[in-house]
């Protein structure tokens, strides 16, 4: 930067340092995770979350009742909102911006818009950490005021925890990589929501692709991740399954942002 | 001290087989205000948009303090952008748009209050949610966004409209007093009015392309200074030409039966009184009328029909 600036400033003096300071990618996901709670939408979004989640604990703890009411059932079914809504957040995250036309802002703050995505990523797997731990304390909470097992609510072992926690977080990056290939609302979820099972249908249907069809059929292969342990085979399909899932839009995604011009 | 702030060196921009720009090319200095004119759909947004990074041009160069926008390490710290003002979410407030970027950019909050008092916003505007502002307020709140890392150049999209009389004069008071500060302006207007009275530079895109740029001296240059015409009408104005073709001062037929040369009106009296003829009317043609008809007839096509739009568009501008 050979400029100096001999302007008088308007208003009052801003410290001049941090001037030519690139803010760092910690300062861009801070930001992000702003940007996603001070908008009306934005705020009451996770606390619908946070209450469904409260209220499918209840009802699993009370109504499932009996023998399966254990944290690992309890947990399993009170994070079905979070699973359901993240990457509903995850795609406004992205088309929010375009279609509220902000990118026209946000891109000449932060000109590399590959850095403006990657924040996106980070902001999400924090939301992700948030909600799942949200989720745990009402499972807990919840299984133990209310859980009525005849032997107990059992053990929650910290690998389906953690497995819970790459659910969450992996459907979140599907939401973003959906909202970077469409960037309009409404027809990303409803490509979120649909592609997958439309997939399943029409490869599922032909025989020869049945094989194909259960690796990335995101309902299956997703599924035990808040059930149990997984072991190798399962673990096979889960990568398969987000590397297609998350891979692919992302792929489409960032042709359309990288090389397209905002309007 | 760089001397060009901003520069556009043989813009092109391509849509598939359309040309939007064409070759634009010009810079702007420190302590001036560039007034960037040109009717809607000439190119303007889209020059804009490259030279801020946010279109990537066919050929040719942008550079804002020497530097591609895309490689300055924090832009809005020295590029404060303004280009359209409806471009905010709806649905969050005033100030919490004011105090996100300067959480971005690195600058303490209270400048987001320094700066809606700046604009004009009060504390309850500042509170409302954007989707509840008029086009005016979203203008101010784009203006006060711009200024908000204290940055020494300005790049405004059309900063006037929706702006009440006003609104206009105060913006142009701030434009005005930022470049005399030392810092850089351009703004973008398709209304010569709105920029005229600051700008210390014009530069006029039509059809994509440069046709005119340089001080609004320099650009009047070509244009008559006076206006005369006569009491008699045919026989006087053959008399006054006489009398002017001696003294070698020019004249041509003006548009509405005036005759215009660019003589100062002292001579032209001078002649007539010699000569005798009588004069109904006598005067400086004023710079803005000479302006806005340069304006016109470099933006418009020289096509029979499109003198009466040009006359139309002529008298929206006043």
């Amino acid at each position: 930067m050979s400029a100096t600036a001999s302007i008088r400033p308007i208003g009052g003096s801003v410290r001049q340092t941090g001037r030519d300071q690139r803010p760092g990618i910690g300062r861009l996901i801070a930001v992000e995770l702003r940007k996603m709670v001070n908008t009306r939408s934005g705020f009451w979004v996770p606390i619908a979350v946070a209450a469904m989640t409260l209220l499918v604990a209840i009802i699993g703890s009370t109504n499932h009742g009996g023998a399966s009411a254990t944290f690992v059932h309890i947990f399993n079914i009170s994070s079905r909102p979070a699973a359901f809504l993240l990457p509903v957040m995850g795609v406004l995250l992205i088309c929010g911006e375009w279609s509220q036309r902000t990118t026209l802002t946000t891109f000449t703050l932060v000109p590399n818009k590959g850095r403006v995505i990657a924040a996106k990523f980070g902001a999400s797997v924090l939301v992700s950490t948030v909600a799942l731990i949200v989720c745990l304390l009402l499972t807990f909470v919840c299984a133990s005021l209310l859980g009525h097992a005849p032997h107990g609510t059992g053990s929650l072992p910290i690998q389906v925890i953690l497995q819970g926690w790459l659910e969450l977080a992996a459907g979140m990056a599907m939401g973003l990589a959906f909202g970077a290939a469409v960037l309009v609302s409404a027809p990303a979820i409803v490509a979120y929501l649909l592609l997958p099972v439309v997939w399943n249908g029409i490869i599922g249907g032909i025989s020869a692709l049945d094989g194909v069809a259960r690796w990335l059929d995101s309902g299956n292969t997703l599924n035990p991740l808040t059930l149990h342990s997984l072991n190798g085979s399962e673990w096979a399909h889960v990568a398969a399954t987000l590397a297609f899932w998350i891979g692919l839009p992302m792929l489409i995604g960032w042709f359309r942002i990288g090389r397209g011009d905002i309007d | 001290m760089l001397s060009t702030m901003i520069e556009a060196n043989k813009l092109t921009k391509r849509y598939g087989g359309r040309t939007a720009v064409r070759d634009v090319s010009f810079r702007c200095e420190p302590g001036t205000v560039t007034g960037f004119l040109g009717p809607n759909g000439a190119g303007k947004s889209t020059t804009l948009k490259m030279l801020c990074g946010l279109a990537v041009p066919t050929s040719g160069q942008a550079s804002l303090l020497g530097t591609p926008f895309r490689e300055l390490p924090n832009p809005g710290r020295r590029i404060g952008v303004l280009i359209d003002a409806s471009a905010q979410h709806s649905g969050r407030r005033g100030a919490e748009v004011l105090a996100t970027s300067a959480q971005l950019m690195g600058v303490d909050q209270k400048r987001v209050g320094e700066m809606l008092e700046l604009v004009g916003l009060d504390s309850s505007a500042a509170r409302k949610r954007v989707g509840k502002y008029s086009l005016g307020m979203r203008q101010r709140l784009g203006i006060a966004h711009a200024l908000l890392g204290d940055p020494e150049v300005l790049i405004f999209d059309e900063p006037a409209n929706g702006l009440d009389p006003e609104g206009m004069r105060w913006m142009r008071a701030l434009l005005r007093d930022f470049a005399d500060r030392g810092g850089t302006v351009l703004l973008s207007s398709h209304l010569l009015g709105e920029v005229q009275a600051i700008a210390d530079r014009l530069v006029v895109i039509a059809r994509g392309e440069i046709v005119a740029q340089g001080s609004p001296g320099e650009l009047t240059g070509g244009v008559p200074r006076t206006v005369v015409r006569t009491a008699d009408g045919g026989p006087g104005d053959r008399a006054l030409r006489r009398v002017l073709a001696e003294q070698e001062i020019l004249v041509r037929e003006g548009p509405d039966g005036g005759l215009l040369t660019d003589a100062a009106p002292e001579l032209i009296g001078r002649a007539a009184l010699r000569g005798g003829v009588a004069l109904a009317e006598l005067r400086p043609a004023s710079d803005g009328a000479s302006l806005e008809q340069l304006f016109f007839q470099l933006t418009t096509d020289n096509q029979p029909e499109s003198h009466t739009e040009a006359r139309d568009l002529q008298e929206a501008t006043r």
